[in-house]
Protein backbone atom coordinates (compact mmCIF):
# COMPACT_ATOMS: atom_id res chain seq x y z
CA UNK A 1 0.00 0.00 0.00
CA UNK A 2 1.04 3.69 -0.06
CA UNK A 3 1.29 6.12 2.62
CA UNK A 4 -1.69 7.43 2.39
CA UNK A 5 -5.31 5.69 1.71
CA UNK A 6 -5.95 4.54 -2.00
CA UNK A 7 -9.97 5.81 -2.65
CA UNK A 8 -12.03 4.08 -5.42
CA UNK A 9 -14.54 6.86 -5.60
CA UNK A 10 -14.57 10.19 -6.27
CA UNK A 11 -13.37 10.86 -10.15
CA UNK A 12 -15.80 13.01 -12.38
CA UNK A 13 -17.35 10.45 -14.67
CA UNK A 14 -15.23 12.69 -17.79
CA UNK A 15 -11.99 12.43 -16.46
CA UNK A 16 -12.48 8.28 -15.80
CA UNK A 17 -13.00 8.02 -19.04
CA UNK A 18 -10.30 10.28 -20.07
CA UNK A 19 -8.07 7.65 -18.36
CA UNK A 20 -9.30 5.02 -18.98
CA UNK A 21 -9.27 5.60 -22.89
CA UNK A 22 -5.42 6.05 -22.20
CA UNK A 23 -4.38 4.15 -19.89
CA UNK A 24 -6.78 1.33 -19.68
CA UNK A 25 -7.94 1.83 -16.07
CA UNK A 26 -7.97 5.01 -13.77
CA UNK A 27 -3.91 4.65 -12.42
CA UNK A 28 -3.56 4.13 -8.93
CA UNK A 29 -1.06 7.35 -8.43
CA UNK A 30 -4.78 9.40 -8.90
CA UNK A 31 -6.94 6.96 -6.32
CA UNK A 32 -4.09 8.83 -3.60
CA UNK A 33 -4.72 11.95 -4.31
CA UNK A 34 -8.66 11.76 -4.03
CA UNK A 35 -8.20 13.89 -0.23
CA UNK A 36 -8.20 16.46 -3.13
CA UNK A 37 -10.50 15.56 -5.88
CA UNK A 38 -10.14 18.92 -7.68
CA UNK A 39 -6.44 18.74 -7.95
CA UNK A 40 -6.92 15.69 -9.69
CA UNK A 41 -9.03 16.93 -12.33
CA UNK A 42 -6.70 19.63 -12.67
CA UNK A 43 -3.75 16.93 -13.33
CA UNK A 44 -5.86 14.94 -15.83
CA UNK A 45 -7.00 17.96 -17.55
CA UNK A 46 -2.98 18.41 -18.04
CA UNK A 47 -1.99 15.58 -18.53
CA UNK A 48 -5.23 15.37 -21.77
CA UNK A 49 -4.26 18.78 -22.90
CA UNK A 50 -0.33 18.22 -23.07
CA UNK A 51 0.14 14.20 -23.32
CA UNK A 52 -3.19 12.52 -24.86
CA UNK A 53 -4.10 15.62 -27.15
CA UNK A 54 -2.45 16.22 -30.52
CA UNK A 55 0.16 19.07 -30.19
CA UNK A 56 3.22 19.78 -32.41
CA UNK A 57 5.27 16.61 -30.68
CA UNK A 58 3.67 13.33 -31.81
CA UNK A 59 2.34 11.30 -29.02
CA UNK A 60 5.02 8.75 -28.95
CA UNK A 61 7.68 11.39 -28.79
CA UNK A 62 6.05 12.93 -25.89
CA UNK A 63 5.57 9.50 -24.39
CA UNK A 64 9.22 8.62 -24.82
CA UNK A 65 10.10 12.23 -23.11
CA UNK A 66 8.09 10.77 -20.04
CA UNK A 67 9.82 7.24 -19.95
CA UNK A 68 13.71 8.69 -20.58
CA UNK A 69 12.74 11.54 -17.39
CA UNK A 70 11.16 8.49 -15.18
CA UNK A 71 14.18 6.45 -15.89
CA UNK A 72 16.36 9.16 -15.06
CA UNK A 73 14.93 9.86 -12.08
CA UNK A 74 14.98 6.02 -11.54
CA UNK A 75 11.60 6.10 -10.99
CA UNK A 76 9.76 2.16 -12.34
CA UNK A 77 5.59 3.74 -11.73
CA UNK A 78 5.21 5.50 -14.60
CA UNK A 79 7.68 3.43 -17.35
CA UNK A 80 5.54 0.14 -16.17
CA UNK A 81 2.00 2.25 -16.72
CA UNK A 82 3.76 4.30 -19.99
CA UNK A 83 4.72 1.05 -21.49
CA UNK A 84 1.08 -0.63 -21.71
CA UNK A 85 -0.11 2.67 -23.43
CA UNK A 86 2.57 2.98 -26.04
CA UNK A 87 1.89 -0.82 -26.76
CA UNK A 88 -1.87 0.63 -27.29
CA UNK A 89 0.10 3.10 -30.01
CA UNK A 90 0.97 0.50 -31.74
CA UNK A 91 5.25 0.88 -30.31
CA UNK A 92 6.79 -2.73 -29.22
CA UNK A 93 7.80 -3.28 -25.65
CA UNK A 94 11.64 -4.02 -26.74
CA UNK A 95 11.78 -0.34 -28.05
CA UNK A 96 10.37 1.29 -24.51
CA UNK A 97 12.27 -0.84 -22.81
CA UNK A 98 15.39 0.50 -24.84
CA UNK A 99 14.35 3.91 -24.46
CA UNK A 100 14.46 3.10 -20.61
CA UNK A 101 17.73 1.60 -20.80
CA UNK A 102 19.16 3.92 -23.49
CA UNK A 103 17.94 5.74 -26.00
CA UNK A 104 20.78 5.58 -28.39
CA UNK A 105 20.13 2.30 -28.62
CA UNK A 106 16.47 2.49 -29.98
CA UNK A 107 16.66 3.16 -32.86
CA UNK A 108 15.03 6.33 -32.98
CA UNK A 109 15.63 9.38 -36.10
CA UNK A 110 18.20 11.54 -35.06
CA UNK A 111 16.12 13.98 -34.36
CA UNK A 112 14.24 12.08 -32.17
CA UNK A 113 17.61 10.77 -29.86
CA UNK A 114 18.46 14.57 -29.79
CA UNK A 115 14.94 15.04 -28.36
CA UNK A 116 15.76 12.49 -25.74
CA UNK A 117 19.00 14.04 -24.91
CA UNK A 118 18.15 17.63 -24.27
CA UNK A 119 15.35 15.55 -22.46
CA UNK A 120 17.52 13.99 -20.35
CA UNK A 121 19.96 17.06 -19.82
CA UNK A 122 17.21 19.54 -18.54
CA UNK A 123 16.30 16.71 -16.45
CA UNK A 124 19.89 16.35 -14.47
CA UNK A 125 21.01 19.57 -15.07
CA UNK A 126 18.80 22.07 -15.16
CA UNK A 127 20.76 24.55 -13.28
CA UNK A 128 23.65 24.27 -16.33
CA UNK A 129 21.37 23.70 -18.87
CA UNK A 130 21.25 26.91 -21.57
CA UNK A 131 20.12 28.28 -24.84
CA UNK A 132 22.81 25.45 -26.07
CA UNK A 133 20.62 23.37 -25.53
CA UNK A 134 17.84 24.66 -27.06
CA UNK A 135 20.22 25.49 -30.15
CA UNK A 136 20.63 21.92 -31.02
CA UNK A 137 17.11 20.88 -30.81
CA UNK A 138 16.90 23.71 -33.55
CA UNK A 139 19.29 22.27 -35.57
CA UNK A 140 17.49 19.28 -35.00
CA UNK A 141 14.98 21.29 -37.24
CA UNK A 142 12.35 21.39 -34.03
CA UNK A 143 10.37 24.39 -33.81
CA UNK A 144 9.78 26.75 -31.10
CA UNK A 145 6.27 24.92 -30.17
CA UNK A 146 7.55 21.87 -30.07
CA UNK A 147 10.34 22.94 -28.02
CA UNK A 148 8.14 24.54 -25.64
CA UNK A 149 6.07 21.08 -25.37
CA UNK A 150 9.55 18.94 -24.80
CA UNK A 151 9.89 20.81 -21.59
CA UNK A 152 6.52 20.83 -20.81
CA UNK A 153 6.94 17.11 -21.13
CA UNK A 154 10.06 17.17 -18.96
CA UNK A 155 8.35 19.66 -16.03
CA UNK A 156 5.22 17.35 -16.24
CA UNK A 157 7.38 14.29 -15.77
CA UNK A 158 8.76 15.54 -12.62
CA UNK A 159 5.65 16.58 -10.98
CA UNK A 160 4.28 12.78 -11.79
CA UNK A 161 7.19 11.39 -10.42
CA UNK A 162 7.47 13.41 -7.33
CA UNK A 163 3.52 12.84 -6.50
CA UNK A 164 4.04 9.15 -7.12
CA UNK A 165 7.40 8.73 -4.89
CA UNK A 166 5.91 11.00 -2.22
CA UNK A 167 2.61 8.81 -1.85
CA UNK A 168 4.97 5.36 -2.25
CA UNK A 169 2.45 4.22 -4.96
CA UNK A 170 2.79 1.19 -5.87
CA UNK A 171 2.97 0.29 -9.93
CA UNK A 172 -0.49 -0.56 -11.56
CA UNK A 173 1.18 -2.97 -13.88
CA UNK A 174 4.01 -5.11 -12.86
CA UNK A 175 7.07 -2.97 -13.52
CA UNK A 176 9.58 -4.80 -16.85
CA UNK A 177 12.64 -3.05 -15.17
CA UNK A 178 12.91 -1.67 -11.85
CA UNK A 179 15.82 0.31 -11.20
CA UNK A 180 18.44 -1.34 -9.53
CA UNK A 181 18.82 -1.43 -5.96
CA UNK A 182 16.83 1.39 -5.21
CA UNK A 183 12.99 -0.16 -5.92
CA UNK A 184 10.36 1.85 -6.26
CA UNK A 185 10.96 4.42 -3.94
CA UNK A 186 14.30 4.99 -2.65
CA UNK A 187 14.60 6.04 1.38
CA UNK A 188 17.43 8.32 -0.12
CA UNK A 189 19.56 7.86 -3.47
CA UNK A 190 22.44 9.07 -2.29
CA UNK A 191 24.68 9.02 -5.55
CA UNK A 192 21.25 11.45 -7.08
CA UNK A 193 22.47 15.07 -5.98
CA UNK A 194 19.96 17.27 -5.21
CA UNK A 195 22.33 20.08 -5.46
CA UNK A 196 24.33 20.77 -8.83
CA UNK A 197 28.48 19.97 -8.21
CA UNK A 198 29.23 23.23 -8.83
CA UNK A 199 26.98 24.60 -6.02
CA UNK A 200 28.86 22.10 -3.65
CA UNK A 201 32.52 24.38 -4.14
CA UNK A 202 33.72 25.29 -1.32
CA UNK A 203 35.98 27.80 -2.73
CA UNK A 204 33.44 29.35 -5.27
CA UNK A 205 33.69 32.75 -2.67
CA UNK A 206 37.63 32.85 -3.60
CA UNK A 207 37.44 32.56 -7.23
CA UNK A 208 40.39 34.51 -8.58
CA UNK A 209 38.69 35.07 -12.24
CA UNK A 210 35.97 37.01 -10.64
CA UNK A 211 36.83 40.51 -10.70
CA UNK A 212 38.67 39.94 -14.58
CA UNK A 213 34.96 38.04 -15.50
CA UNK A 214 33.27 41.62 -13.96
CA UNK A 215 35.03 43.90 -15.76
CA UNK A 216 34.52 41.72 -19.13
CA UNK A 217 30.40 41.70 -18.43
CA UNK A 218 30.77 45.41 -17.79
CA UNK A 219 32.22 45.93 -21.14
CA UNK A 220 36.00 46.01 -21.16
CA UNK A 221 36.07 43.45 -23.71
CA UNK A 222 39.76 42.93 -23.94
CA UNK A 223 40.18 41.99 -20.34
CA UNK A 224 38.73 38.28 -21.65
CA UNK A 225 41.80 38.09 -23.69
CA UNK A 226 43.83 37.37 -19.78
CA UNK A 227 40.75 34.72 -19.19
CA UNK A 228 42.01 32.69 -22.34
CA UNK A 229 45.69 33.03 -21.27
CA UNK A 230 44.93 31.65 -18.40
CA UNK A 231 42.62 28.78 -18.93
CA UNK A 232 43.48 27.86 -22.70
CA UNK A 233 45.61 24.91 -21.58
CA UNK A 234 43.03 23.62 -19.67
CA UNK A 235 40.37 24.04 -22.31
CA UNK A 236 42.54 22.54 -24.62
CA UNK A 237 42.78 19.46 -22.58
CA UNK A 238 39.43 19.00 -22.10
CA UNK A 239 39.11 19.31 -26.09
CA UNK A 240 41.74 16.88 -27.17
CA UNK A 241 40.76 14.33 -25.29
CA UNK A 242 37.25 14.59 -27.05
CA UNK A 243 37.74 15.46 -30.17
CA UNK A 244 41.03 13.48 -30.72
CA UNK A 245 42.88 15.54 -33.12
CA UNK A 246 45.30 18.68 -31.90
CA UNK A 247 44.51 20.75 -35.11
CA UNK A 248 40.11 20.09 -34.31
CA UNK A 249 41.17 20.66 -31.00
CA UNK A 250 42.80 24.27 -31.29
CA UNK A 251 38.90 25.17 -33.47
CA UNK A 252 36.86 24.16 -30.52
CA UNK A 253 39.37 25.87 -28.18
CA UNK A 254 38.02 28.74 -30.42
CA UNK A 255 34.86 27.71 -30.39
CA UNK A 256 34.24 27.46 -26.64
CA UNK A 257 36.29 30.76 -25.94
CA UNK A 258 33.80 32.49 -28.28
CA UNK A 259 30.65 30.99 -26.38
CA UNK A 260 31.86 31.59 -23.30
CA UNK A 261 32.11 35.09 -23.92
CA UNK A 262 28.96 34.97 -25.37
CA UNK A 263 26.86 33.56 -22.31
CA UNK A 264 29.26 35.44 -19.89
CA UNK A 265 26.42 37.52 -18.96
CA UNK A 266 24.92 34.59 -17.56
CA UNK A 267 27.43 33.53 -15.31
CA UNK A 268 26.41 34.61 -11.76
CA UNK A 269 29.49 33.41 -9.89
CA UNK A 270 27.31 29.59 -8.35
CA UNK A 271 30.33 27.77 -10.13
CA UNK A 272 34.27 28.65 -10.41
CA UNK A 273 34.31 30.79 -13.86
CA UNK A 274 37.12 27.55 -14.97
CA UNK A 275 34.58 25.05 -13.93
CA UNK A 276 31.95 27.01 -15.84
CA UNK A 277 34.05 27.00 -18.72
CA UNK A 278 35.27 23.54 -18.80
CA UNK A 279 31.56 22.48 -19.61
CA UNK A 280 30.83 25.12 -22.07
CA UNK A 281 34.04 23.40 -23.52
CA UNK A 282 32.93 19.98 -23.11
CA UNK A 283 29.97 20.49 -24.52
CA UNK A 284 31.25 22.18 -28.06
CA UNK A 285 33.47 18.96 -28.49
CA UNK A 286 30.74 17.12 -27.73
CA UNK A 287 28.86 19.13 -30.53
CA UNK A 288 31.48 18.16 -32.74
CA UNK A 289 32.06 14.58 -32.45
CA UNK A 290 28.42 13.87 -32.12
CA UNK A 291 28.11 14.27 -35.48
CA UNK A 292 30.51 11.31 -36.17
CA UNK A 293 28.99 8.44 -37.44
CA UNK A 294 31.01 5.91 -34.79
CA UNK A 295 29.90 8.45 -31.91
CA UNK A 296 26.42 6.50 -31.29
CA UNK A 297 26.41 3.61 -33.17
CA UNK A 298 25.71 0.54 -30.64
CA UNK A 299 27.09 -2.12 -32.80
CA UNK A 300 29.88 -3.16 -30.55
CA UNK A 301 27.88 -2.76 -27.41
CA UNK A 302 25.37 -4.84 -28.06
CA UNK A 303 27.94 -7.78 -27.66
CA UNK A 304 29.70 -8.84 -25.04
CA UNK A 305 33.19 -7.69 -24.19
CA UNK A 306 35.36 -10.30 -23.22
CA UNK A 307 38.29 -9.23 -21.89
CA UNK A 308 41.93 -10.66 -23.68
CA UNK A 309 45.61 -10.70 -22.55
CA UNK A 310 45.20 -11.40 -18.83
CA UNK A 311 48.57 -11.16 -17.65
CA UNK A 312 49.99 -10.53 -14.34
CA UNK A 313 51.73 -7.00 -14.08
CA UNK A 314 54.69 -6.02 -12.74
CA UNK A 315 53.21 -4.05 -8.58
CA UNK A 316 54.89 -0.85 -9.67
CA UNK A 317 53.92 -0.32 -13.37
CA UNK A 318 54.71 3.63 -13.47
CA UNK A 319 58.32 3.02 -12.24
CA UNK A 320 58.95 1.26 -15.38
CA UNK A 321 58.71 4.34 -17.57
CA UNK A 322 59.83 8.03 -17.28
CA UNK A 323 56.99 10.35 -16.25
CA UNK A 324 57.04 12.29 -19.74
CA UNK A 325 57.15 8.10 -21.86
CA UNK A 326 54.09 7.62 -19.36
CA UNK A 327 52.31 10.58 -20.08
CA UNK A 328 53.00 9.80 -24.15
CA UNK A 329 51.91 6.52 -23.61
CA UNK A 330 48.76 7.07 -22.26
CA UNK A 331 47.92 9.64 -24.59
CA UNK A 332 48.74 7.70 -27.69
CA UNK A 333 46.68 4.57 -26.36
CA UNK A 334 43.95 6.90 -25.17
CA UNK A 335 43.47 8.11 -28.63
CA UNK A 336 43.32 5.29 -29.96
CA UNK A 337 40.27 4.05 -28.42
CA UNK A 338 36.64 4.65 -30.06
CA UNK A 339 35.28 8.02 -29.74
CA UNK A 340 32.35 6.85 -27.76
CA UNK A 341 34.38 4.74 -25.17
CA UNK A 342 37.13 7.57 -24.87
CA UNK A 343 34.92 10.53 -24.75
CA UNK A 344 33.13 8.21 -21.40
CA UNK A 345 36.77 7.50 -20.39
CA UNK A 346 37.86 11.30 -20.56
CA UNK A 347 34.71 12.82 -18.67
CA UNK A 348 35.06 10.12 -15.56
CA UNK A 349 38.75 9.25 -15.28
CA UNK A 350 40.62 12.75 -16.04
CA UNK A 351 37.52 15.54 -15.94
CA UNK A 352 36.68 13.43 -13.02
CA UNK A 353 33.13 13.85 -13.72
CA UNK A 354 30.60 12.39 -11.31
CA UNK A 355 28.69 9.43 -13.26
CA UNK A 356 25.48 11.41 -12.81
CA UNK A 357 27.10 14.46 -14.55
CA UNK A 358 28.65 12.45 -17.24
CA UNK A 359 25.93 10.81 -18.30
CA UNK A 360 23.55 13.78 -18.26
CA UNK A 361 26.18 15.58 -20.36
CA UNK A 362 26.29 12.49 -23.10
CA UNK A 363 22.55 12.31 -22.67
CA UNK A 364 22.95 8.52 -21.63
CA UNK A 365 21.66 6.50 -18.88
CA UNK A 366 23.70 5.90 -15.87
CA UNK A 367 23.86 2.37 -16.09
CA UNK A 368 24.56 3.08 -20.36
CA UNK A 369 27.41 5.28 -19.06
CA UNK A 370 28.72 3.03 -16.76
CA UNK A 371 28.98 0.78 -19.32
CA UNK A 372 30.47 2.74 -21.88
CA UNK A 373 33.07 3.71 -19.11
CA UNK A 374 33.98 0.39 -18.38
CA UNK A 375 34.57 -0.94 -21.94
CA UNK A 376 36.66 2.09 -22.62
CA UNK A 377 38.48 1.21 -19.21
CA UNK A 378 39.12 -2.55 -20.43
CA UNK A 379 39.86 -1.69 -23.86
CA UNK A 380 42.74 0.12 -22.90
CA UNK A 381 43.86 -1.78 -19.73
CA UNK A 382 44.14 -4.72 -22.75
CA UNK A 383 46.12 -2.02 -24.82
CA UNK A 384 48.47 -1.06 -21.73
CA UNK A 385 49.45 -5.23 -21.38
CA UNK A 386 52.90 -5.02 -23.26
CA UNK A 387 54.25 -2.23 -21.63
CA UNK A 388 53.11 -3.24 -18.13
CA UNK A 389 53.18 -6.88 -18.00
CA UNK A 390 55.61 -8.65 -16.26
CA UNK A 391 57.25 -10.11 -19.42
CA UNK A 392 56.57 -6.72 -21.18
CA UNK A 393 57.26 -4.21 -18.81
CA UNK A 394 59.77 -1.44 -19.67
CA UNK A 395 59.74 -2.18 -23.27
CA UNK A 396 57.91 1.08 -25.61
CA UNK B 1 28.48 -17.55 -6.12
CA UNK B 2 28.89 -15.48 -8.88
CA UNK B 3 30.30 -16.11 -11.84
CA UNK B 4 33.22 -14.08 -14.28
CA UNK B 5 30.83 -12.71 -16.23
CA UNK B 6 28.91 -11.12 -13.26
CA UNK B 7 32.55 -10.25 -11.55
CA UNK B 8 33.27 -8.02 -15.10
CA UNK B 9 30.20 -6.77 -15.08
CA UNK B 10 30.72 -5.04 -11.44
CA UNK B 11 34.07 -4.24 -11.78
CA UNK B 12 33.58 -0.78 -13.08
CA UNK B 13 31.21 0.04 -9.95
CA UNK B 14 34.23 -1.98 -7.81
CA UNK B 15 36.78 0.62 -9.01
CA UNK B 16 34.61 3.39 -8.05
CA UNK B 17 33.90 2.42 -5.01
CA UNK B 18 30.85 2.41 -6.04
CA UNK B 19 28.87 -1.08 -4.63
CA UNK B 20 26.97 -2.11 -1.72
CA UNK B 21 28.50 -4.08 1.07
CA UNK B 22 26.95 -7.31 0.19
CA UNK B 23 27.19 -6.95 -3.47
CA UNK B 24 31.00 -6.21 -2.45
CA UNK B 25 31.80 -9.24 -0.35
CA UNK B 26 30.41 -11.76 -3.32
CA UNK B 27 33.18 -9.75 -5.47
CA UNK B 28 35.38 -10.15 -3.05
CA UNK B 29 34.95 -14.04 -2.54
CA UNK B 30 34.58 -14.31 -6.36
CA UNK B 31 38.46 -12.65 -6.09
CA UNK B 32 39.12 -14.82 -3.69
CA UNK B 33 39.24 -18.28 -5.71
CA UNK B 34 39.74 -16.79 -9.52
CA UNK B 35 42.84 -15.73 -10.42
CA UNK B 36 41.93 -14.65 -14.21
CA UNK B 37 39.65 -12.18 -12.30
CA UNK B 38 42.01 -11.12 -9.69
CA UNK B 39 44.81 -10.55 -12.75
CA UNK B 40 42.33 -8.32 -14.46
CA UNK B 41 41.44 -6.58 -11.53
CA UNK B 42 45.15 -5.31 -10.86
CA UNK B 43 45.76 -4.52 -14.08
CA UNK B 44 42.61 -2.44 -14.72
CA UNK B 45 43.29 -0.78 -11.29
CA UNK B 46 46.38 -0.11 -12.21
CA UNK B 47 45.62 1.42 -15.88
CA UNK B 48 43.18 3.75 -13.72
CA UNK B 49 46.18 4.75 -11.47
CA UNK B 50 48.17 5.84 -14.73
CA UNK B 51 45.76 7.73 -16.83
CA UNK B 52 44.91 9.87 -13.69
CA UNK B 53 48.13 10.37 -12.46
CA UNK B 54 50.45 10.78 -15.93
CA UNK B 55 49.20 14.39 -16.27
CA UNK B 56 48.63 13.10 -19.77
CA UNK B 57 46.72 15.59 -22.32
CA UNK B 58 48.34 18.80 -20.09
CA UNK B 59 49.28 21.34 -23.21
CA UNK B 60 52.70 21.83 -22.14
CA UNK B 61 53.09 25.43 -22.44
CA UNK B 62 50.34 28.21 -22.46
CA UNK B 63 48.51 28.29 -25.53
CA UNK B 64 49.94 29.88 -28.61
CA UNK B 65 50.15 33.49 -29.39
CA UNK B 66 48.58 33.09 -32.72
CA UNK B 67 45.55 30.65 -31.12
CA UNK B 68 44.81 33.73 -28.29
CA UNK B 69 45.14 36.25 -31.05
CA UNK B 70 42.53 34.13 -33.28
CA UNK B 71 40.17 34.14 -30.45
CA UNK B 72 40.11 37.52 -29.49
CA UNK B 73 39.62 38.76 -33.03
CA UNK B 74 36.45 36.45 -33.14
CA UNK B 75 35.38 37.82 -29.71
CA UNK B 76 36.31 41.29 -30.96
CA UNK B 77 33.87 40.35 -34.80
CA UNK B 78 31.30 39.21 -32.77
CA UNK B 79 28.15 41.66 -32.66
CA UNK B 80 26.21 41.46 -29.48
CA UNK B 81 22.92 41.27 -31.72
CA UNK B 82 24.03 38.25 -33.47
CA UNK B 83 21.03 35.48 -33.25
CA UNK B 84 22.74 33.62 -30.46
CA UNK B 85 22.33 35.84 -28.12
CA UNK B 86 18.72 36.30 -26.49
Amino acid sequence: MGFLAEVDEGLSAENLATLKRNFGLAPRVYHAQMLRPDLVEAQVELLEKLLFNKGALSRVQKEFILLTVSAANDNSYFPALHCQTLQFLGVKAEQSQQVLIDHHGANLSDADVALLDFARRLAAKGRSFTDLDVESLRRSNFNDEQILEAVLMVGLTQLLNCIQMGLGTEPDFKPRIVFPLKELNPPVAPERQMIEPELADDFVADDPDLEIVARVQNGETEAFEELVRKHGRRVYRSLLGIVGSAEEAEDALQDAFLKAFQHLSRFEGRSRFSTWLVRIAINTGLQRVRSRKEFDSLDEENEEFRPRNIQAWTDTPEDCYSREELKRLVEREVMKLPGKYRVALMLRDLEELSTEEAAATLGLSVPGLKARVLRGRLMLRESMVQYFSKAGAGKS
Amino acid sequence: MISCRDFITELGSLLDDDVASEIREQLEAHLAHCSTCQVLYDSTRKTLRIVTESGSFEYPEPISEPLVSKVMDRIRSWEPDDPVRK
